[in-house]
């Protein structure tokens, strides 16, 4: 609110600046002069200028000079205005800038000179919007960057470190989004066979190729090669990611997945986003009421141990129920 | 979506005729998915006289409000204990409730004491004891306390029922002028009591940081002027009264200084006006507007709104450097900024498919999340504790107030009876 009348405020500002060169009286009494008027032409001939105001919240309404057209900053969009409390710019005020006195030829010539800064402000503006908007861009593409750099560094450290010493590498890995490796049922993850990690970094590069169609059987020829990998709870997820993402979709697919992680790795790292996949999966099925059952429980069983995906559900749920 | 039954506050039938037109209603639209059982048993009354409040009622309307809890209504409980001999778990794991509240109030002179006893049903133990004493007249304060107490156990999170709000409500009189009056209620709505009332707009209410004085602006004068107002005197100040706007005051951490917006050099521009020597000092300088000022809680920057991006962006200005960063890259409409107590969380008017929202940005993470749902909202104010934001919004032609907490999932409204409130300012901490 406050903003919409501020424009109008600067409005009047730059009448202001502009006022003692066209007519020779000072700022100060020209403004008020000229703001009486307007708002006299504006109420209809009344002689008080705040009484009819167009509405309480906007004294402004209607005064004079509504020099910047308001629909080109948006403001006039502003809840205020659009819910009918701060109108920014009515006929009247239009009305009652066209009709102040006209001045000299000179006068008009400031005009001219007054309206080409307006707009060169305005340019400067835009433009510095889109200065702030690249730069903030470019600093989130540094860091990502040099996140995705780190991230790399780590697991080819981590993979060497596992290959080195198997089954000790794995809790020290930190894979980005296929995160730490996954121990199986027993607990225990199974001695890494020859090629394990290879195999499965292979898989994983495909996916961040965005070779979706490709890594589908790369992660299923994983699986049947390494059942008991440390790796297999990731596979089996990513596996569900990818079913989502192929064209068209399998769904089904996916829920089974999703649903085998949970089954056979419970305790697996990727078993609170699966949970959550499976909800939005049945979602997508148009399951609304089994969609719901599963983010209910990721809220139960993960509030306060995984914030991130109770936000997640949270979030699907206040936008879709 | 859990709809739950509107709860009508029982003080509303109380109020006289000419302040219950200021008075607020809460329904609440959303609660949480699994919100906890409690049973609020009626709490002995031992003096002359009917008791002046029912502590219990408050209590259980404001744990209602929060939309972790669902109280369980009186006439289910099969006995209504006021003392620890006298609870049978039983009886309430009979009708599921996993906490339950007794407590007993008493009067002696004008001093009221209210005690209280939180038992846990299912461990069968007492989870917490406590008491509250003060005048009698604050009664209604004092239950608000006991229900911050039981929050603050059950949740860890300290309860803000124990605060106040400030708005704006306008009259529309047909063919005449509007009214707008400044009201102060508690944190309920209830109890409003109103601060100034003037034909001309009222706007940008705020508080103190000690929650004794507030600010805002008025136009009474024909123009608009930016005053403070000492809430136990109502000893008047007028602070500005320079040309053009004076609006959006802001009362720094400290108390010391108050940021505003004033147009006497040209466009709007930020200012600081140090509140024993009312010297100002400028803080930004631009053609384009800056306005709606307000501190993070450190006291060491401000926020403030403004389109030197062509759009209204939030930009913090570091008072220690001078040095000014645009926050918001998403939506092309982010303005009105206040600050969580944790310096974190910051909730804005954020426009989204050509619709206003209230949303939240995470300060640490940069992200964005839109908390509500309604349109055309506005206004947001956050509480001392972080856990909901009021703000403004329509409910059909009418102006509204509506609440949500800052992770979305509780959702209430706070409609007046008539006319459009607006500008909540919701109390710092109010201190005893």
């Amino acid at each position: 609110m406050f903003f919409s009348v501020s424009r109008l405020l600067v409005a009047r500002g730059l009448v202001i600046l502009a006022a003692p060169l066209s007519f020779s009286v000072t700022a100060q009494t020209y403004v008020d002069l000229e703001a009486e008027r307007a708002a006299a032409e504006a109420a209809g001939g009344s002689a008080t200028v705040r009484t009819n105001a167009p509405t309480p919240t906007d004294p402004y309404g209607a005064k004079p000079a509504q020099a910047y057209p308001a629909t080109s900053y948006g403001v006039n969009n502003a809840p205020a205005a659009s819910g009918g409390i701060a109108p920014a710019s009515t006929p009247a005020t239009i009305n009652s800038r066209n009709t102040a006195p006209a001045g000299s030829s000179s006068g008009q010539n400031l005009g001219a000179l007054f309206s080409q800064i307006q707009r060169l402000q305005q340019e400067v503006m835009l433009l510095n919007g889109k200065v702030e908007e690249q730069t903030h861009e470019l600093q989130r593409l540094k860091e990502q960057s040099l996140q995705r750099y780190t991230d790399l560094d780590q697991r080819l450290s981590g993979g060497a470190s596992s290959a080195a010493k198997p089954g000790a590498g794995a809790s020290a890995s930190n894979l980005p989004l296929a995160s730490a490796p996954v121990s199986g049922r027993s607990g225990k993850a199974a001695p890494e066979q020859p090629g394990e990690t290879a195999a499965y970094r292979a898989a994983y590069g495909l996916v961040q190729g965005k070779q979706f169609e490709q890594a589908i059987p790369a992660f299923k020829q994983f699986i049947q090669s390494y059942p008991s990998s440390q790796y297999a709870a990731n596979a089996h997820y990513w596996l569900g990611e990818l079913y989502l993402v192929k064209q068209p979709p399998d769904l089904e697919a996916s829920r089974q997945s999703f649903a085998l992680l949970l089954s056979q790795y419970p305790d697996s790292p990727k078993a609170p986003d699966a949970l959550y996949k499976l909800g939005k999966v049945q979602f997508m099925k148009g399951n609304r009421e089994k969609a719901r059952e599963y983010l209910d429980l990721v809220i139960v069983q993960y509030d306060g141990k995984n914030n991130t995906v109770v936000k997640l559900a949270r979030d699907f749920i206040a936008e879709n129920y | 979506m859990k709809v739950l039954p509107s709860v009508l506050l029982s003080v509303v039938l109380a109020m006289v005729a000419s302040i219950a037109q200021a008075q607020l209603t809460i329904e609440i639209s959303q609660g949480m998915d699994n919100p906890t059982a409690i049973a609020i048993a009626p709490f002995a009354w031992q003096g002359n006289g009917a008791p002046p409040e029912d502590v219990a009622a408050v209590v259980d309307s404001d744990l209602a409000r929060s939309g972790q809890f669902v109280p369980i209504a009186r006439t289910d409980m099969l006995s209504r204990p006021t003392a620890q001999a006298d609870v049978f778990y039983r009886d309430w794991r009979a009708i599921e409730a996993e906490y339950l509240l007794i407590g007993r109030v008493s009067k002696a002179n004008n001093e009221l004491r209210i005690e209280y006893d939180l038992f846990d049903v299912l461990r069968q133990t007492i989870v917490d004891s406590g008491a509250e004493t003060g005048p009698a007249s604050t009664a209604r304060m004092m239950s608000h306390r006991v229900a911050d107490a039981v929050y603050e156990k059950l949740t860890g999170v300290p309860g803000a029922f124990a605060t106040r709000l400030l708005y704006i409500s306008v009259t529309r009189v047909p063919g005449g002028k509007d009214y707008s009056r400044l009201t102060m209620s508690d944190s309920d709505g209830a109890n409003p009591v109103v601060l100034l009332e003037t034909s001309e707009p009222l706007l940008g209410p705020t508080w103190s940081p000690d929650a004794k004085s507030i600010a805002y602006v008025s136009f009474e004068t024909g123009r608009p002027a930016i005053y403070r107002q000492e809430l136990s005197t109502g000893r008047r100040e007028q602070l500005t009264n320079f040309k053009g706007l004076n609006s959006a005051p802001a009362w720094s951490p400290d108390g010391k200084t108050m940021a505003m917006v004033l147009s006497k050099d040209g466009s709007p521009d930020i200012y600081l006006m140090d509140l024993a020597t009312k010297q100002l000092k400028r803080i930004t300088r631009h053609y384009a507007i800056d306005t709606e000022p307000t501190w993070m809680p450190d006291g060491n920057s401000l926020l403030f709104t403004s389109d030197r991006g062509g759009r209204p962006q939030i930009y913090r200005y570091d008072l220690r450097n001078g040095s000014t960063e645009r926050l918001t890259f998403e939506g092309t409409y982010n303005a009105r900024a206040r600050v969580a107590q944790d310096g974190r969380n910051v909730v804005m008017v954020h426009q989204q498919d050509g619709r206003f929202h209230i949303a939240l940005l995470d300060l640490v993470t940069n992200r964005t999340h839109v908390l509500t749902t309604t349109q055309l909202d506005e206004s947001p104010s956050i509480a001392p504790n972080g856990s909901m934001v009021l703000y403004a919004t329509k409910a059909g032609d009418r102006g509204i107030l509506a609440g949500v907490s800052v992770d979305g999932g509780v959702k209430f409204r706070l409609p007046a009876r008539e006319g459009d409130v607006r500008e909540p300012a919701w109390s710092p901490y109010l201190s005893r």
